[in-house]
């Protein structure tokens, strides 16, 4: 941040070179590298290799701007909630740390207006301020059930997606209900910080869509557009680029150590031998050359095409695990919205999901979501990483792919982009790894009984995204904040389709 | 249209809904212009650099211009934006206008995007066209600006009419080429643009022969105007101030086979609504009509009819197959009207989708009647489809012209040709 430029009453700012410090150390940078890819956290130095990629670089740091207020009305407090008995000043000063230590970590410049705003002019004033200095969000903290048509005001003549932490005492049904369906707006009703710091991530998430450039490795085009709505640019380059830079690609100390790794964090080892973990490692290390040559911070290829040509000796199936262990999209078979769906789990959740193919489970009513990658930090970044198994590639018994055992009984969330103004989002729970064999298919094979869909045939979508946890609720919230559209799986079965004519 | 063509009669009063909408600015005075720089000094500037750093290109031939790795489009000599389902041309008329030919050259948005340009001094008037390739996912999206601005300090009521290939169709905001959105219009409904005395003006596509009417019955029982996409379908017809009518809606229903699939939520000026499930109501292939005594309610010269998709139905794309007015009195049979044997007596028949079909604004061209204050400027924003993509469709898709504007910018920042 330039000093010419900080503002006084901006309690929350923190220098961007803090901030990228503090992220390669986050959730986001190197701090979430897992047991199977602690290689991958080593120095450059350890490499002697001018061409080394460090992936916590290759990740859109982008900067999010918000504006803060707390809205009161004019003290003392008479009647009418929250009264006379709450502490203003203190609640006050709790939340004004809560925003400070949030806006910290997640390496958002909030702009807190330096006094309570209490009448008509000050908000007045804070929405002139707002036009003219364009932030990326706005977050009000409310101090009066009284204050709710001022924050309508900010929204409808604003525009800026507006996060509301009205703690409980400042709102009944009607007040919330009112405003918190509104598109452009995200409503925390409750004591929990944590709400309103959900809506600090939704504004840094969408921020990172939009810093975000995916690789689209397909066919043999090269040409680059921009994603209605998120933002993200898409980068067409032609297949070849891969498996040409794979073939240059050779078994370098980063490699080794990568493959060693790879072996060693394994629960085990099936079919890959040595060398099929080297070029596992050798596509990783490609695809991180790939994304730093094109300034790109995510990829999706059209692997089952070059499996189908034999163009490389494996597939990428554990090389993109391992980058979605580190918080890059990495998605499969150039399914683009696919990629987003992934890249909404790594930005908004702060874990990696699990693109699949969805198999109907007639006999048990369940829904098998089946893939050859996974990530293993599906409990978070910076958590333990699940156990996996090293298999090959299941279509083509090439390679290396990996079977993420999933933890039985949790819940998770299948999430996927229907396109940029559309999101199917459906949950469930984990019932059991599916072994192949005896079963067919993809290695990471995972029984999930779904919520409230009566038969696990209507399932909607196809390559959606599994997420560990149950996510409905913040990821319904970052669609009504950028204007998605959610969809959700019937949960009754449909009347029976009538015949086309 | 003759350029120097007056306007016809009485001044346009400036409309200020209109303007906001466009996101116009307006001068007047100096110190408006310097608050009209704070606003758009960002383009003016950009403008007056291109035309002096960047006007080295001019065209004789045109001026291509595109995004990484896509076909170019052009801005032909003539100034018309030139793309793979026709050519846009502006023709500018009205008071204080003359006859000018365009200069056309290329210039440079925010230093990296690539735009050509055409400028003529109209007299009292300047007229600027700008044309630049957004690369919206996944074709790319022409953003075609048409800016007009009042020099010698008069009031003036311009028109710029648009002149498009003969086969399109023009909608409420959109511009069609068979099933192709091809341009995406600024609002049109205070445009002041002369409109015929009937048509529809939706977004709604017309399929010929999609019904299959089982027995006699009238030929346009074949055809329909559908709402895909859960669009309305939305007819207006001229007709006296306050007058009545009997309104008959014919519909056949050759998609589904069972009811509950596609309920249609009919409203007439001045009826109540009625809701029909075509197949519960008449079966499949089967036609039916249903009947309002409508009334121009709110005086304004105009009923309005619109057929929507019931919110919670399996299909929400409304269809529609007919529509008859008959003059006000005892309703009409229904069975004769199915039949085909009161076309006559119709104060209007129309053969939705087929035929004689037609859309409430003139094909060919589009005009919108600007009412510019001295030295006041106004811009209107076009989204062209280009080689093989659709103009964005205004109620779905969230592209304005200044995310288009930063994609461009964004794009060709970082695009290295390799």
């Amino acid at each position: 941040m330039n000093p010419s430029h900080h503002h006084h009453d901006c309690h929350c700012c923190i220098s961007r070179r803090d901030c990228l410090k503090f992220l390669s150390m986050s959730a986001l940078g190197a701090g979430m590298v897992g047991p199977a890819l602690s290689a991958v956290a080593k120095e450059k130095s350890r490499y002697a290799n001018p061409d080394y990629v460090d992936v916590g670089k290759l990740l859109p740091h982008p900067e999010v701007r918000m504006m803060a207020a707390i809205f009161e009305k004019p003290r003392p407090y008479w009647l009418g909630w929250p009264g006379t008995t709450y502490d203003l000043d203190a609640r006050q000063k709790e939340y004004k740390a809560k925003l400070a230590d949030s806006s910290r970590r997640l390496c958002i410049k909030t702009d807190l207006a330096p006094n309570p705003i209490n009448d008509e002019a000050g908000v007045g004033a804070f929405i002139e301020k707002i036009k003219a200095t364009k932030p990326h969000g706005v977050l009000v903290i409310l101090q009066s059930i009284f204050c709710w048509p001022w924050l309508a005001r900010v929204t409808k003549e604003t525009g800026v997606p507006l996060i509301v932490f009205a703690p409980v005492g400042v709102a009944f049904t009607g007040h919330v209900l009112r405003l918190s369906r509104e598109p452009g707006v995200y409503v925390a009703s409750t004591l929990e910080w944590s709400a309103a710091e959900d809506g600090m991530r939704m504004l840094r998430a969408k921020r990172m869509f939009e810093e975000t450039r995916v690789l689209w490795i397909r066919r043999n085009e090269r040409n680059e557009t921009v994603m209605e709505r998120l933002g993200a640019k898409v980068r067409a380059i032609p297949r070849d680029t891969f498996n040409l830079s794979f073939d240059k690609q050779e078994v370098s100390t980063e490699v080794r150590d990568i493959a060693s790794d790879m072996r060693r964090h394994a629960k085990r080892i099936i079919e890959p031998n040595h060398k099929d973990c080297l070029n596992s490692a050798r596509a990783y290390v490609t695809a991180k050359r790939l994304m730093a040559n094109e300034q790109a911070n995510a990829l999706s290829m059209d692997c089952l095409g070059m499996v189908s040509a034999k163009l490389m000796p494996t597939p990428p199936c554990m090389s993109w695990a391992m980058l979605m262990d580190q918080g890059i999209t990495a998605g499969c078979e150039a399914d683009l919205f696919g990629a987003f769906s992934l890249m909404m789990t790594s930005y908004l959740l702060n874990r990696p999901g699990f693109m699949n193919d969805p198999v109907p489970e007639t006999a048990k009513n369940l829904l098998i979501v089946a893939h050859c990658t996974s990530g293993t930090k599906i409990r978070g970044f910076d958590k333990t990483a699940a156990p996996y198994i090293l298999r090959n590639h299941s279509e083509s018994a090439l390679g290396v792919s990996v079977q993420v055992l999933w933890p039985v009984g949790n819940p998770v969330t299948l999430v996927r982009f229907s396109n940029a103004n559309e999101m199917i989002i459906d949950t469930g729970k984990v019932v059991s790894n599916v072994q192949t064999p005896p079963a067919g298919g993809c290695r990471t094979s995972v029984e999930v009984a779904m919520d409230n869909i009566e038969d696990c045939r209507d399932v909607k979508g196809f390559h959606q995204v599994v997420t560990l946890g149950n996510h409905r609720r913040v990821l319904e919230a970052f669609c009504q904040l950028y204007d998605i559209k959610v969809v959700r799986s019937p949960e009754h079965r449909p009347e029976p389709e009538a015949k086309k004519a | 249209m003759n350029a120097r063509q007056e306007t016809i009669g009485r001044p346009q009063i400036p409309n200020l809904k209109l303007r906001k909408r466009f996101k116009q600015q307006t001068l007047s005075g100096h110190s408006s212009r310097q608050s009209w720089c704070l606003n758009i000094g960002a383009w003016c500037f950009l403008g007056v650099w291109s035309l002096g750093l960047g006007a080295s290109a001019f065209a004789a031939n045109g001026i291509s211009f595109t995004s990484p790795g896509f076909p170019p489009s052009q801005m032909d000599a003539d100034s018309r934006l030139v793309e793979d389902w026709g050519a846009v041309g502006v023709k500018l008329s009205g008071e204080g206008v003359a006859d000018a030919a365009p200069t056309v050259s290329t210039v440079k948005f925010d230093g990296v995007v690539p735009a050509a340009q055409a400028v003529s001094q109209r007299g009292a008037v300047t007229l600027k066209l700008t044309a630049f390739r957004a690369p919206a996912y996944p074709a790319g999206v022409d953003v075609f600006t048409v800016r007009v601005e009042e020099k010698q300090g008069r009031a003036a009521n311009v028109t710029v009419a648009l002149e498009l290939p003969a086969k399109v169709y023009a909608g409420l905001r959109t511009v069609r080429l068979g099933g192709r959105a091809v341009l995406t219009l600024p609002p049109r409904e205070e445009s002041g643009e002369k409109l015929r005395d009937w048509g529809y003006c939706d977004e709604a596509s017309s399929l010929r022969g999609w019904a299959k009417p089982a027995g006699p019955c009238d030929p346009a029982f074949r055809n329909i105007r559908a709402g895909m996409g859960g669009v309305p379908i939305i007819y207006r017809f001229s007709v006296r101030p306050k007058s009545e009518a009997n309104v008959v809606l014919g519909f056949c229903e050759s998609h589904w086979a069972e009811a509950g699939q596609r309920r249609l939520i009919c409203k007439v000026e001045g009826a109540p609504s009625q809701e029909a499930d075509p197949i519960a109501k008449w079966g499949r292939h089967k036609p039916g009509a249903l009947l309002f005594k409508a009334r121009d309610e709110d005086g304004d010269g105009r009923l309005d009819i619109t057929v929507r998709g019931a919110s919670d139905a399996r299909d929400k794309n409304p269809i529609l197959n007919a529509i008859w007015i008959f003059p006000a009195g005892p309703p009409p049979n229904p069975g004769q009207i199915i039949a085909g044997k009161l076309n006559a007596a119709a104060k209007r028949y129309v053969d939705v989708g087929g035929e004689n079909d037609q859309s409430l604004y003139p094909g060919g061209k589009l005009e919108y009647r600007i009412a510019l204050p001295a030295r006041g400027a106004q811009e209107l924003t076009f989204f062209a489809a280009c080689h093989g993509g659709s103009a964005p469709m205004p109620d779905v898709s969230a592209w304005t012209s200044e995310t288009l504007r930063r994609a461009a910018r964004e794009v060709w920042r970082d695009w290295k040709e390799r």
